[in-house]
């Protein structure tokens, strides 16, 4: 609390020298009046910004979600419910909800398990283990798009690395041909892009535990095992939490990667939901339909994210 | 210092340590060192499943470099890039650094800890939601296929980001140095400004890095507001993948162009971005 220690100080002035105390106290007072112009000043910029770029676009996305909008003509009128239930009873997008689920349930597990286990072999601290700390960092802010570009190359039915690996074990898969497989295909490459966030944090949580908790663990210990589970994993956990639940906001932002990848294809299997939305807004400039399914998006995941935000509250501090 | 499971290893452990971690290197690696390799390949020779390791069974070639870096669409779009996401960078500093100070050292009528969950939230919002709204402010404001739309955007999403982790870098800034400034006669201007700023410059890198890669990398925004003027890299692969065939070598040069300048800068400031990522939530 600053201005309670100023504020003491010129307290203490003032029992000593009645008459520049009111001098001091007027001063103080002005400094607090600075101090209040500053505050708000610094604040309010960047709340002005997301009220004006967020609150306000949010609010359009609802008014144009109950809208009928032709393009060309804008707002034609307002339609009710019927953009919502169109959406709800469309099977494209139900389509992409379970693909998109499927795609962030499937990856952020292995991408923690993977991430944590190379953090659990760094933080050994083996002789050159900092060479391996920067390998696998170095994908962390790798382009989606280019790694989804990439990809084609890696699942090409013709001259792809991962086709001519697995031919020459007499395994052929049609990667980039059917949908279940594009999607494996994304998510091979949304793990190798996303496991190193996970690893630096399980690296930073790993680290945190003091050493002398391993002291005393290896001597109660069989095995690099039960160090692991009884150990490392429960003091981890709280970090880890907050990693997988970044991992699952941002999982089903995907967009760039698997849109670039399988365009979606073939036919609409791959859409997830941002490349869905993407599409019937400005591919088909259906802003009414596009902002629906904009809300019923937001509502789902709002629910979802309720359930973090104790704990999310805990570790802001 | 090496732990002490390391030290009490057996052998045995520690051969398998050792092997994961090349598998680890491995699974990393193998993606990046096929993009290198085709990238100097010519054509045909990527086709050719013999032919791995340069001069001994390719003759390599610097051709599919020169074609791609001699189209201008390419240039204009790596320039593109930059600039919008320098800009960002700089905006996104500029207005929340002091927000992110003025959290960490005052309250407000609502506690700030609420006010930065406030900000927080704004991160949850998958940006294709907000398509439509920004679509037609872009067609407002005439900032359709424009550096600056794409600036202003992008600082929407990043904004939240950068109060957050600001918020809590200023709060390890050293209470004491700013009190005795405050009683040299400092304004809270000046203490932002002369001390907190230049003792924070860790905490500012890892935010700028952050927004930076953020704008690098983004496709969704810069796919649907902008074409041949302000389109960015991303943007610029998402339109010329459209083809079927696409030729591995000018893909492959295409891809290190593009992973190249954030995974580059990230390499510098290893040290700083488990806390950046973490939104503070892990001290680093």
């Amino acid at each position: 609390m600053p201005d309670r220690t100023y504020h003491s100080a010129a307290m203490g002035h003032a029992t000593q020298r009645p008459a520049p105390a009111r001098r001091v106290s007027r001063r103080h007072a002005r400094k607090l009046g600075d101090e209040y112009v500053f505050k708000y000043l610094m604040l309010s910029p960047a709340v002005l910004w997301v009220v004006a770029l967020t609150f306000f676009p949010l609010f359009e996305v609802i008014r144009y979600s109950f809208a009928n909008y032709v393009l060309g003509q804008g707002i034609t009128g307002y339609v009710g419910f019927s953009n919502y239930s169109d959406v709800l009873s469309s099977a494209r997008f139900w389509n992409s909800i379970l693909i998109t689920v499927i795609y962030v349930l499937l990856t952020v597990p292995i991408e923690v398990v993977l991430g944590f286990l190379f953090a659990w072999l760094v933080n050994l601290h083996a002789p050159g283990t900092k060479f391996f700390r920067m390998l696998i960092t170095a994908p962390l802010f790798t382009m989606e798009v280019a790694i989804g570009y990439l990809g084609i190359t890696l699942f090409s039915a013709q001259g792809g690395l991962v086709t001519a690996l697995l031919g020459l074990f007499g395994i052929s898969i049609p990667w980039l041909s059917t949908a279940a497989w594009g999607l494996t295909a994304a998510m091979i490459l949304e793990v190798w892009r996303w496991t190193p966030f996970v690893f630096l944090l399980a690296l930073a949580a790993l680290a945190s535990i003091p050493e002398e908790i391993y002291d005393a663990a290896v001597i109660d210990c069989e095995t690099h095992w039960q160090v692991m589970r009884h150990v490392a994993v429960p003091l981890a956990w709280p970090v880890m939490t907050i990693v997988i639940l970044f991992r699952l906001v941002e999982g089903f932002k995907a967009f760039g990667l698997p849109y670039a990848l399988t365009s979606g294809g073939p036919g609409t299997s791959t859409q997830l939901f941002s490349i869905l939305d993407y599409l019937t807004t400005l591919e088909f400039f259906d802003f009414g339909k596009g902002s629906a399914m904009s809300i019923i998006v937001l509502i789902m995941i709002s629910v979802v994210l309720a359930l973090f935000f104790g704990q999310m509250r805990k570790r802001i501090g | 210092m090496r732990s002490v499971l390391w030290l009490r290893a057996r052998a045995r452990s520690r051969v398998l340590v050792y092997i994961l971690l090349a598998a680890s290197a491995l699974w990393v690696l193998v993606p990046m060192v096929w993009a290198v390799l085709n990238s100097i390949k010519t054509l045909e020779d990527t086709f050719r499943a013999g032919a791995v390791v340069p001069f001994l069974q390719f003759a390599p070639t610097l051709s599919s470099w020169r074609t791609v870096l001699m189209d201008p669409g390419v240039v204009h779009a790596l320039l593109s890039s930059f600039v919008v996401s320098s800009g960002t960078t700089l905006l996104v500093l500029a207005v929340s650094l002091p927000a992110a100070y003025s959290l960490a050292r005052f309250d407000f009528f609502v506690s700030s800890r609420d006010l930065t969950l406030w900000f927080l939230s704004q991160r949850v919002l998958p940006p294709a939601v907000m398509l439509v709204p920004f679509y037609m402010m872009m067609v407002r404001f005439r900032l359709i296929d424009t550096w600056t739309g794409l600036i202003i955007s992008y600082s929407t999403f990043s904004l939240a980001f950068g109060v957050v982790i600001m918020r809590d870098v200023f709060r390890d800034v050293s209470k004491e140095i700013e009190e005795a400034a405050k009683v040299e006669g400092a304004t809270p201007w000046q203490i932002f400004l002369w001390i907190a700023l230049p003792l924070s410059l860790d905490g500012i890198v890892v935010t700028a890095i952050n927004v930076f890669a953020f704008g690098w990398n983004e496709a969704l925004f810069s796919s649907a507001f902008t074409s041949l003027n302000a389109q960015t890299f991303a943007s610029f692969i998402l339109a010329s993948r459209g083809t079927r065939d696409i030729n591995f070598n000018l893909a492959a040069a295409n891809t290190l162009l593009a992973i190249g300048p954030p995974v580059i800068l990230s390499f510098f400031f290893q040290r700083y971005l488990a806390r950046g990522l973490s939104l503070g939530a892990i001290k680093g």
